[in-house]
């Protein structure tokens, strides 16, 4: 989408956040207006306070997001290169896959502790599934077709996998890779929401104990802020490396 | 020569074996231009396919008189071009790794002018037409210099005038560099107009052979090809087709 539409469309959104608070449509506690919310974001940033949630929580979603990448990818190639490991595991892990995360949180609780363990456990599961996904129907769907050209050139299988099946697969796992992404910052307020005594998660609860829908709204903001710019430097690093996948990261808006 | 003695070639589909290739034996001689027609599911691809390698027969052998194994190139019905690289790279992408990259990169140029795409050397599959995809395809097979090449019905695709355009294109390149070249295809025309030879076949079988000894350009309305023709549809006809199960 042009640029121009873009800024159009966030323009409008907050003239009409504005609009509604100024006019009084909705309470100033329910929605405080756009002006009370950057002026507490400037409160917060100057004291240091967002920061420090923030630190905390990019630390967690990092941590998480690559843990998930390191279980995902090689279970995905197990799968992909063992049919019987596959029909043996792969019930389970559809079991598994239609459990919220969330819904694991008392659990996760028991085993794991409050600590940072049961937090970054927590965004693992909510990203874990799409990068497998990813990975495994990438490897799955490569064209056959395609293999039998790396043939007829005399490919060994290491040539066959490096420059056949790797770059096929790669439009599915960038996919995946990116719904992973934007799982793991959804999974994250829920992360904090509990047991928590920093992080944006922590911030924006702790901000509703204390009836500060301002706050809240402000680390609504930052989250969202912070999910857009990883997405742009994860789109832009494979733009870089494979500019072939631009059409595909467009299917990959989760 | 490459020969082919008692070639068979069975699937397994649920409890039956599909039987689709049976008894075949055939000479190409080396330099030749063999046309394969007929109808579609007769085993010709598979016939082609077990040529290049990409399947082993169920019985029978293949031998070359000499003795060293075949360069071989396959033009497929699809191009089967790779996505992630522009048409140079897609054409020399058999070559990398084996040839010295300054040769790799003259070959690569003088197959891409050949199929007249020198203008497009740096796009990539998904701005090109059809039948120019096709095209890399002809010239990604050209570039391993090959002695065998092995053609599946490469000019289905395209339209008339271009696929006219590219058998006299082929025709050019058999008579310059002299390759064993198979071309399998279901337009008897074609295999007129192409082959010293046509090979006929039937339900896994080859069932007729029609010598075609014109000179080259051949004319589609030349009254000698409409007389080769018309004996491989007559001989194609008279067969009974298959009767699906």
């Amino acid at each position: 989408m042009p640029r121009f539409t873009t800024i159009t469309v966030f323009a409008i959104t907050l003239a009409l956040w504005w609009l509604a608070s100024r006019s009084g449509w909705v309470s100033a506690f329910l929605l405080p207006a756009p002006a009370t919310v950057a002026e507490t974001l400037g409160e917060l940033i100057a004291s240091g306070e967002l920061l420090r949630h923030t630190l905390v929580s990019l630390r967690r979603v990092a941590l998480g997001y690559v843990l998930a990448i390191a279980f995902a990818v090689p279970l995905a190639l197990l799968f992909v290169l063992s049919r019987r490991l596959r029909d043996m595991f792969e019930p389970l892990l559809e079991f598994l896959r239609q459990i919220p995360p969330l819904a694991l949180m008392p659990l996760l609780m028991l085993w794991l502790g409050i600590g940072e363990t049961q937090k970054v456990g927590i965004i693992i599961l909510s990203c874990f599934f799409p990068i497998f996904l990813g990975v495994r129907g990438g490897f799955d769907s490569v064209d056959r077709k395609l293999i039998d050209v790396g043939t007829v050139c005399g490919f060994s299988r290491s040539q066959v996998m490096l420059r056949i099946v790797l770059p096929s697969a790669l439009p599915a796992i960038v996919v995946g890779l990116r719904i992973g992404l934007g799982y793991s910052w959804r999974a994250l307020v829920g992360a904090e929401l509990i047991a928590s005594s920093a992080g944006l998660g922590y911030m924006i609860v702790d901000a509703e104990n204390l009836a500060r829908t301002d706050i809240v709204l402000a680390g609504i903001l930052v989250i969202g802020v912070l999910g857009l710019l990883a997405d742009h430097l994860l789109r832009l690093a494979i733009r870089r490396s494979a500019p072939w996948l631009a059409g595909d990261l467009e299917m990959a808006r989760a | 020569m490459l020969e082919l003695s008692g070639i068979g070639r069975r699937y397994r589909v649920g409890a039956e074996d599909v039987i689709a290739l049976a008894d075949v034996d055939i000479a190409f001689p080396s330099g030749s231009l063999t046309t394969l027609v007929g109808r579609s599911g007769c085993g010709k691809t598979t016939l082609l396919r077990i040529l290049a390698g990409l399947e082993q027969p169920s019985e029978g052998e293949i031998r070359r008189s000499d003795g060293r194994p075949a360069r071989i190139g396959v033009v497929f019905q699809e191009a089967r071009l790779m996505p992630w690289l522009d048409v140079s790279a897609n054409v020399g992408f058999g070559l990398r790794g084996r040839v010295p990259r300054a040769t790799a990169q003259e070959r690569c140029a003088a197959a891409i002018g050949l199929v007249g795409l020198s203008a497009f050397a740096a796009a990539m599959p998904a701005q090109l037409s059809g039948g120019m995809a096709q095209r890399v395809a002809i010239a990604r097979a050209l570039v391993q210099e090959p002695d065998l090449l092995l053609l599946d019905e490469p000019f289905a695709a395209l339209d008339a005038f271009t696929r006219r355009a590219m058998q006299n294109e082929l025709v050019a390149i058999w008579q310059r560099r002299r390759p064993t070249i198979v071309f399998v295809t279901h337009d008897v025309e074609e295999a007129v107009l192409l082959g010293e030879r046509a090979l006929e076949m039937q339900a896994g079988r080859i069932v007729g052979r029609e010598e075609i000894a014109l000179p080259y350009p051949r004319d589609p309305t030349d009254p000698d090809v409409n007389l080769h023709r018309r004996r491989i549809l007559a001989r194609l006809m008279a067969t009974p087709a298959p009767v699906p199960d």
